[in-house]
């Protein structure tokens, strides 16, 4: 066991990071070199990637740790997502260094992804309604001033309004929601609406129904699920690529382990049938949510908005470890497929990480957007060439990168739990899928190259963040059991 | 006990029967002369210039936004206050103080990131520096 | 008490009453300003219940999580302002339906 302050070490490496920023930039303000900015923003995030892997791999906080009166809690599941979380802040941190050396409000741009990451380790620990919604907030807000970074671009500030606009939609439906909760069980705090929830079920099921259906609403926006989903495309294609990055991976984990656990732990399906039966509402988002996500994917022309919506399909695949929790095949078959859904978002974290910051690099290449854009880098870029193949195979569930593995899990626990036609949708998903993420690979190495492109210099630091991210991809197919315990594990003890 | 919404309905025929009585007596006892200097807007005894609608300095948006976030976190400092002296008695100087002094310690390195990045640093407009020139 | 008098289902009313005119104004208003005026009344009528459902409880969890959701709230706004001044900026007017660039 380890004590009650030293739990929240991972969240507070991330804070204590940002506040330094604040101090740092304080002293010569627009003037701090972007090496030290990235060093410091790496640095928290490394140290809460470290803190919170220790922590989970040691088992220290495998009986769940509350902290604050039950409002937070620390247990394998927030170590897990706190760990994608610090994998992805540094990428993103590292892979900045380049994007982001000749604008203004550098300083700005650091702090703002650290307080974002603070807030999504939070939603991974938030165990009271209150908290889910602050921190959620708390990885919100940034967020949309993060996409409309680039002040003085069209279209990063149309991702960033619209990105705002649903946002703001959706929280107000989210704490509306809450308050409904709120109204017929009487409590925020999970575990007590959980008691209270059979008979508010009872007594009040329009209420309480309208009120999770509404929770359910906000999460869905946080995870850019369908039919909260038309902020995707568009706040990924404006923002900058880093962000995406970011937002794509990081924020969408964090949606998922906060719907996760007021989902399981709040509103235990067995005891809300009565007036809601998320179950269902679930499988209905995760089909509809894969299908639109991959047959959009595969009508575009960019290659930032395809990985864009493919995210919205990835969603989806996420999607089943909830939609599959029918109580067939008992409280083992549930927990593999959510703990299945956990290694996904873990390994989504590293492969779409880095096939964003593969974009970034291109993008500050500057040798444009769409798929005839990419024609023939292979030949002037190979090495991040590869490293672009295996995020893209991988995504497709092909066996090179950890990709393969999750989605295995994922599908087999779908027909473990006796939803098969859940497993049956999202393979034929993954093989459209396959469709559009070997055009880009057509592209980079089939096609002949565009006459007249030069590439002038190879960013170190974007190089290093996306050869990174394919080294981990990789390493993943075999070295994904190494997390398969903790997912395992933490799954089971939410069911 | 009788139905408490009669007072409800009560107040609120008052409440509108007070100034609609005041008005029609007024309008029928007072001699009417209209008279180009009642319309006129008055300004504190100048003589009005331009119209209402002006804009207004960009720079009052940063103080603006400002004030609107430092004034709303006092808001997360009353319920605390309201129960302080209960909570020192029973917890102790420590517990109670110190998450309160953690907050407005990050509150003020905030303040101090936005001071020293020049968000309330008032920039003069060319003609303002010559006014104060003469 | 008023409140003891009061049914707790007009105050459930008045504030799906308040949500329902926010809802209206967000999804009609093509204006950014009006649209961040509405979304403040769907957090207001939220913040109603909790203050009504804090004393129908007789507890005070749900008031003071309707001042973190004021809050909250004001963050917000100043995000939100932000984002519209460089909006105007790019786009020349604050019109939500203006943007649009990025399409398919």
């Amino acid at each position: 066991m380890i004590a009650g302050g030293l739990a929240l070490a991972p969240a507070g490496a991330f804070v204590l990071a940002a506040l330094a920023l604040f101090v740092i930039d304080a002293f010569s303000p627009g003037k701090t070199s972007g090496g030290v900015l990235a060093g410091v923003s790496a640095f928290g995030a490394v140290g809460a990637l470290a803190a919170s892997g220790v922590f989970l791999l040691s088992g220290a906080a495998s009986g769940g740790i509350e902290l604050f009166g039950g409002q937070l809690v620390v247990d394998g599941m927030s170590l897990l997502f706190t760990f994608i979380f610090g994998s992805v802040t540094a990428l993103v941190a590292v892979a900045s260094f380049d994007y982001v050396r000749e604008m203004p409000h550098r300083a700005e741009y650091y702090m703002l992804i650290l307080l974002a990451a603070t807030g999504m380790s939070l939603m991974a620990s938030a165990n009271s309604l209150a908290v889910a919604f602050v921190s959620l907030e708390l990885a919100s807000l940034p967020s949309y001033a993060l996409v409309a970074y680039l002040k003085g671009n069209r279209g990063s500030v149309e991702g960033g309004l619209k990105y705002f606009l649903i946002g703001a939609l959706s929280s107000a439906i989210l704490v509306y929601g809450i308050s409904l909760v709120y109204a017929s069980t009487g409590s925020l705090l999970l575990s007590d609406v959980a008691d209270a929830a059979g008979e508010a079920a009872a007594t009040y099921p329009g209420v309480f129904g309208t009120g999770v259906l509404m929770i359910i609403g906000g999460l869905a926006f946080k995870t850019a699920s369908v039919p909260f989903h038309f902020w995707a495309p568009d706040a990924y294609e404006g923002a900058p690529a880093p962000v995406s990055a970011f937002l794509s991976s990081a924020s969408k984990a964090a949606g998922f382990v906060l719907a996760f656990r007021i989902l399981l732990v709040g509103f235990p399906i067995q005891s809300v049938v009565g007036a809601i039966d998320w179950v269902l509402v679930f499988q209905i988002l995760a089909v509809l949510t894969m299908t639109i996500g991959n047959f959009a994917a595969a009508t575009q022309e960019r290659v930032k908005r395809m990985l864009a919506y493919s995210s919205i399909g990835h969603a989806g695949y996420v999607l089943i470890g909830l939609a599959a929790l029918t109580g067939v095949g008992g409280a083992s078959a549930g927990a593999t497929v959510l703990g299945a859904s956990m290694l996904h978002l873990l390994v989504y974290g590293f492969m779409n990480t880095g096939a964003f910051l593969f974009v970034a690099l291109v993008e500050h290449w500057e040798i444009g957007r769409t798929f005839e854009d990419y024609n023939g880098l292979a030949r002037q870029a190979p090495l991040a060439c590869v490293a672009m193949t295996v995020f893209m195979f991988s995504l497709a569930g092909l066996p090179v990168g950890g990709g393969f593995v999750s989605k295995y899990y994922l599908f087999a626990g779908a027909v473990g739990a006796g939803v098969w036609w859940l497993a049956l949708v999202g393979a034929i998903n993954s093989a459209l899928s396959l469709y559009y993420y070997s055009r880009v690979v057509k592209a980079m190495w089939i096609e002949e190259p565009i006459e007249g492109r030069t590439i002038a210099h190879y960013p170190t630091a974007l190089y290093a963040a996306v050869l990174t991210a394919a080294v981990v991809t990789v390493f993943l197919l075999p070295g994904l059991v190494v997390f398969d315990g903790a997912a395992f594990d933490a799954a089971a003890a939410l069911l | 006990m009788s139905n408490p919404w009669i007072a409800v309905g009560a107040l609120a025929l008052v409440g509108l029967a007070i100034p609609l009585s005041m008005i029609a007596i007024s309008s029928l006892l007072r001699p009417s002369v209209p008279e180009q200097g009642k319309r006129a807007v008055y300004e504190s005894g100048e003589v009005p210039t331009g119209d209402t609608r002006i804009r207004f300095n960009i720079q009052y948006y940063m103080v603006a936004l400002l004030f609107v976030v430092f004034d709303v976190e006092t808001v997360l400092i009353f319920p605390w206050a309201l129960i302080y002296s209960d909570a020192v008695a029973e917890f102790g100087l420590g517990p109670v103080l110190g998450p309160m002094l953690v907050f407005l310690a990050i509150l003020v390195i905030g303040l101090g990131w936005a001071w020293r990045t020049g968000a309330v640093r008032w920039v003069k407009s060319e003609r303002a520096e010559i006014k104060t020139q003469l | 008490m008023v409140l003891e008098t009061v049914p707790v289902e007009y105050y459930m009313v008045l504030s799906a009453a308040v949500f329902c005119a926010g809802l209206f104004g967000v999804l009609t208003r093509r204006n950014a300003l009006l649209f961040l005026m509405s979304v403040e009344l769907l957090l207001n009528a939220a913040n109603i219940n909790l203050v009504v459902f804090a004393f129908y409880w007789g507890e005070i969890t749900g008031q003071v999580f309707a001042l973190f959701v004021i809050a909250i709230a004001a963050a917000e706004v100043a995000i939100g302002i932000g984002i519209i001044l460089v909006l105007q900026r790019n786009f020349g007017d604050v019109d939500v339906t203006d943007a649009t660039t990025l399409r398919w």
